[in-house]
């Protein structure tokens, strides 16, 4: 056999390696002793506040937040998406399209953001009898974008911020 | 006649040193091309586009070959040169090393919080299609399907599934967003794929971001009707799925697993710094070894340049996060690996035996 043939066969054999439809069965996933929260995908980690629950993934969500109970309703989303998921912008103008606001210019952007540690956050609130707010944190990790939305109604949404933004300032990005 | 001239003019070049200065000469540049293009490019692309590409293959080969030519048409066989013999055998051995290690070896890598256990490691260049099956609540029964059948497309039947999936389109990298009313009627029918914008993306050039992959797949039931057309995502948390025939069906995209006969759970990771400075001194974990199979059941201590060999594979020390509470193991396959070491002891041997024959007969000549 010459050289070509045998490095043909080589070729042949390493591309058949391990790529075939498999079926197995998998332990249910376990958490970790010490992780509060195996089920995240891979980023930044938080603090639960106290008195708040915290509730597994869903869909798009990493986790949902539920502060204790005010008056109003109100929550946390925690939503990870690559990139730059069409800018700051884009997306600062579709939460206020959501409550009802006028669209922000890009030089107004700077001025309606404040910071909690390593998060941009911005708030708004909607107009009407009925206010909506929201408070959005941003982190970026390692090409990743972070979103920690509180939405809600307006009173709750005031009653939760304080530790909100507590547990944004102590958000811990991962070391590697 | 004609023939055999041309076979003697062609191992006449095989053998001849014109070819080996010119394939020595193509390795020089595709290095240089390869430490070049590691900016744009990154490591890993790098590599795989330069000394691992077709070209680089090719020139190795050829070099393989002149070698060989060289050493049975020129070099005499005798005593005296077989120290000769046994150094170009050492050098075809090493060539035949870098040979296996391109095309055999398979990294990956296995992260561990402190107290978690898996028997599997995790290949982020790679993906899988997974449709699993979680109406048992002991355990998920999972099909998984390699990303090198999911990128040529079209109807998967894999049996083990009650329904077949179609790969309509799959990006390896994207970018995920939320659509907005303006972006044009989504593809996705069913899941979180009717909410999002995904639009394909370069691949990452950076050694440390990590490609987003998502697939466009519709899966139908056995008798033809749609269960849904889902966009899937590695960068997506939680999966989805649907329900059929009174069982809860979850599909997701995410890193290729590879399963290990064994599990290895992290007892302890440990950060060592200089006394009074920062600067890491040493990163070790200790791990405990789990094989029913082979009825072990041990701790191993895994720091930098001392992994764990066990299995056909090595567990090295590759990076930590999470304020030292998470491990990350570079899990290395590679059936060759002692072939380089076998090569370098040959080459010395056989350098030592011809030296030291010289030197004797230099000796015995003297009067």
């Amino acid at each position: 056999m010459t050289p070509a043939w045998a490095l043909g066969l080589l070729a042949v054999l390493a591309a058949c390696r391990q790529d075939e439809i498999a079926t197995h069965r998998e332990p249910k996933e376990v958490p970790p002793a010490s992780a509060e929260a195996a089920t995240r995908p891979a980023g930044p980690r938080w603090r639960v506040p106290r008195g708040w629950k915290e509730l597994p993934g869903t869909g798009m969500r990493a986790a949902t937040l539920l502060p204790p109970p005010a008056a109003g309703k109100a929550e946390v989303s925690v939503i990870a998406l690559p990139g730059d998921v069409g800018g700051e912008l884009a997306n600062v103008n579709r939460w206020r399209g959501q409550l009802g606001l006028p669209p922000l210019a890009e030089p107004e952007l700077a001025g309606a953001r404040s910071r909690a540690g390593a998060a941009r956050v911005y708030d708004f609130t909607g107009p009407g009898a009925a206010p909506q707010r929201l408070i959005a944190g941003v982190v970026e990790e390692r090409g990743t974008i972070w979103f920690f939305k509180l939405a809600g109604e307006a009173g709750a949404a005031a009653a939760a911020r304080p530790a909100f933004r507590e547990m944004l300032r102590g958000l811990r990005l991962d070391a590697r | 006649m004609r023939d055999k001239n041309v076979w003697r003019r062609l191992a006449h070049a095989l053998s001849s040193l014109e070819l080996t200065l010119a394939c020595l000469a193509l390795l020089m540049v595709l290095v240089t091309a390869c430490t070049l293009l590691q900016v744009p490019l990154g490591t890993h692309r790098a590599v795989q586009s330069t000394v691992r590409s077709p070209l680089g293959g090719l020139v190795g080969g050829v070099l393989l070959a002149n070698l060989l030519f060289a050493q049975f048409r020129r070099l005499e066989f005798s005593r005296r040169k077989l120290g000769l013999w046994l150094a170009h055998l050492g050098l075809a051995l090493l060539f035949v090393g870098e040979f296996g290690t391109a095309l055999f070896q398979v990294e990956s890598q296995m992260p561990l919080e402190i107290g978690q256990t898996k028997d599997y490691s995790e290949d982020d260049r790679r993906t899988e299609l997974t449709a699993t099956d979680a109406s048992d609540p002991r355990f998920d029964v999972v099909t998984a399907i390699p990303d090198s059948r999911l990128k040529r497309g079209g109807e998967i039947d894999a049996p083990a599934l009650p329904f077949t999936l179609s790969a309509r389109r799959y990006h390896e990298n994207a970018e995920l967003g939320m659509r907005r009313p303006s972006d044009p009627p989504s593809e996705a029918t069913a899941g979180i794929g009717p909410n999002l914008l995904v639009r394909p993306a370069p691949p990452s050039t950076s050694d440390d971001a990590r490609d987003s992959a998502a697939i466009l797949v519709e899966a139908k039931s056995r008798g033809g009707r749609g269960l849904g057309t889902f966009w899937l995502s590695s960068a997506l948390g939680a999966p989805q799925g649907f329900s059929l025939d009174g069982r809860t069906w979850r599909l997701a995209l995410r890193p290729r697993r590879y399963r290990l006969p064994f599990s290895l759970t992290l007892e302890e990771f440990r950060h060592d710094v200089y006394p009074g400075t920062d600067i890491p001194k040493n990163f070790s974990s200790r791990v405990r070894l789990r094989d029913p199979g082979r009825g072990e059941d041990r701790a191993a201590l895994i720091s930098m340049n001392n992994p764990l060999r066990y299995g056909g594979k090595a567990f090295y020390q590759a990076s930590f996060g999470q304020n030292d509470r998470l491990s990350v193991l570079q899990v290395v396959r590679n059936p060759g690996w002692l072939l380089p070491y076998a090569a370098c002891a040959l080459i010395a041997a056989g350098i030592l035996l011809h030296f030291g024959l010289k030197l004797r007969a230099s000796l015995g000549a003297r009067p």
